[in-house]
């Protein structure tokens, strides 16, 4: 099961060269713009992932992206801090707001949709604060970056070059830390934590350590993700950003794509924001909503026939007919 | 003086709330699902009489009919083909369902009526008692919450459907041995709550204009109340009602607008993780 879900290394390596040369290639410009935000979306659902394959489905990942994005803006426009410097104090944070979340969530045992609530609501209080707040955060109009041009100690290029590395750099990252958990004594840990708590901690597990820890670094890497797209696009918007929408976004993402696989949180990102673009461009946005209300479709029909999204079906359906030919021989 | 009429406002409020959360609860208590879509069925409704009145100029009092009925209609629908497949999977695949059907409702409502505030204009006096004021859309919205919480109330207690409903609340297993059918009643119960947001949006009518996210604060708000009295608790919902509707109006007039939900999602997290079974719920959990 374990090979099946990664591609060989050559392969591997190949599709890192492609991406590598990609923005350099004769395309459009607006191609190298839909790489970057698919990178962006992927590391963060990948993000999310990293709790939601072990039952914990949260719902406040864009108000991670959002409190690590609204910080380093806020430093820069302000206190013309480099964002290099602005995004730590915004990740620090974001660290210590899903440390406590988590700590106080899982040391009282809010589990399933309890906990999923509970992040929603987390969310619209986030969205709230910085709605209210709207003398220094623009409230609803949203917040844009003081355009310097091309200043690379402020984490600003007019190229879209760099920051189609710095998306990719993450997206590594974020399945690089992907791969560290699950090969780690805290995957076999959270597993046994997502079959049954009490069962978990009867047999030495710390149950609220490892929960929180795996929020912390899930919120870290959504953080990071909300720096790089506030930075891209120099823009942010609380409804956009931080509400129940974007952080529903996240999750249709890891839905559609499957949760439990390291592949399945990109797949989805790809398929979504690379239709959602498709869309936009082609019927303009008229046609979003509608988009929108076919993907609400899909994944009401995803979770009714396949649970396990279409990465992890594909999975299993090849893991199934490989033992059965295995069984054959 | 001004502090008083925000409470009164406050109290006002809670009626309506008190129905909303009376529906939520109802669904949790029976059908043992959080209905996530709940605000966004009354601004559907709203959006229904909107249509109805202004566009096709039929009476407001039939226009409210046909959009208590098509919310029936959109709640059975959506258990007949999304709860009842999903009633014996995990709790969270539930939620994450019915959370499409609220991007699905939102998002037809955006493109059906566009993004900007849409509303039935009735203009309705203000009544004067002292120093406080008082509008009659939102006295007219209290009382008529309260009658229809009160029929519900008669209906749950009193009818042999009612019955059978509790009775499933209660023990599925042994409501099913008795002769009834857990999915016929279901199906009675998300008629009902889809009949209670009907009503709810016939009665915001006067009060707000609507927009497509419209129903979003309000599902949450009718859930801190679910959460505040104890799920499935129906008594403490009512209670939690006001509790809410009073503290949203008297902070966000003493702060700013904002204040208000953001004082009662601070109440909502610090009930949820010290007192998760309500403040009149019994303690059920063990770990």
């Amino acid at each position: 099961m374990k090979r099946l879900a990664n591609l060989p290394t050559g392969a591997l390596l190949f599709i890192l060269l492609l991406a590598i040369i990609f923005p350099f290639a004769p395309l459009s410009l607006y191609y190298t713009h839909v790489m970057i935000l698919i990178f962006i979306w992927a590391a963060v659902t990948t993000a999310w992932s990293y709790m939601a394959r072990f039952g914990m489905i949260s719902l406040c990942h864009g108000a991670w992206m959002g409190i690590a994005a609204y910080t380093s803006v806020l430093l820069f426009n302000f206190y013309h801090l480099s964002p290099w410097m602005g995004m730590w104090l915004g990740l620090l944070g974001v660290a210590i707001a899903a440390g406590v979340i988590g700590y106080a969530c899982f040391r009282f045992g809010l589990i399933g949709h309890y906990f999923a609530v509970t992040t929603l609501v987390i969310t619209e209080l986030v969205a709230l604060v910085i709605i209210a707040f709207r003398h220094i955060t623009g409230g609803r109009l949203g917040l844009s970056v003081k355009p310097l041009g091309t200043a690379p100690l402020y984490f600003q290029f007019e190229s879209k070059v760099p920051f189609y590395f710095a998306a990719l750099a993450l997206l590594l990252l974020s399945l690089y830390i992907w791969r560290k958990i699950d090969q780690s004594k805290a995957q076999k840990a959270l597993a046994a934590i997502g079959e049954d708590e009490v069962a978990a901690s009867s047999i030495g597990i710390n149950v609220v350590r490892y929960k929180t820890g795996v929020a912390v670094i899930s919120a870290l890497v959504t953080g990071m993700g909300g720096i790089v797209y506030g930075q891209y696009i120099m823009y942010l918007n609380p409804i956009t950003m931080v509400s129940i929408g974007a952080s529903l976004v996240i999750v249709f993402m890891g839905i559609l794509g499957g949760m439990l696989t390291l592949w399945g949180p990109m797949v989805g990102a790809i398929l979504m924001t690379g239709l959602q673009e498709y869309i936009r461009i082609a019927y303009g946005t008229v046609l979003m909503g509608w988009a929108w209300v076919a993907y609400g479709v899909i994944i009401v029909v995803m979770i009714i026939f396949l649970p396990e999204g279409l990465h992890g079906t594909l999975i299993e359906a090849l893991h199934k007919r490989r033992m059965r030919k295995a069984a054959r021989v | 003086m001004v502090l008083l009429n925000a409470i009164v406002s406050g109290i006002l409020f809670g009626g309506s709330l008190a129905l909303l959360a009376y529906g939520l609860n109802l669904c949790f208590g029976v059908v043992q699902v959080i209905h996530f879509f709940y605000g966004q069925c009354v601004m559907l409704g709203l959006y229904i009489i909107y249509s109805a009145t202004v566009l096709w100029h039929i009476p407001l009092i039939v226009s409210c009919l046909i959009a208590v009925a098509a919310i029936i209609i959109l709640n059975v629908v959506v258990q007949l083909a999304v709860v009842q497949p999903l009633l014996k999977a995990p709790m969270i695949n539930q939620f994450l369902a019915l959370a499409s059907i609220m991007t699905i409702l939102e998002n037809s409502a955006m493109g059906i009526w566009g993004a900007t505030y849409k509303g039935v204009p009735i203009s309705l006096p203000v009544l004067t008692i002292g120093e406080i004021y008082i509008r009659t859309s939102n006295l007219i919205a209290f009382v008529g919450c309260l009658i229809v919480v009160g029929l519900l109330y008669l209906f749950l207690n009193k009818t042999y459907t009612g019955l059978a409903i509790r009775a499933t609340a209660q023990d599925k297993e042994m409501a099913s041995l008795t002769g009834m059918n857990p999915r016929i009643v279901y199906v009675i119960t998300l008629a009902l709550v889809g009949a209670l947001a009907g009503v709810v949006a016939a009665f915001f009518v006067p009060i707000y204009p609507v927009h497509p996210h419209f129903g979003g604060p309000f599902t949450v708000m009718a859930f801190v109340i679910v959460i505040l009295g104890g799920m499935g608790n129906l008594a403490g919902g009512f209670l939690a009602a006001f509790i809410i509707g009073v503290v949203t109006m008297v902070v966000s007039f003493l702060t700013i607008p904002e204040g208000g939900p953001i004082a009662v999602y601070l109440i909502f997290l610090v009930v949820i993780v010290f007192r998760p079974q309500g403040l009149l719920g019994v303690r059920e959990r063990t770990g």
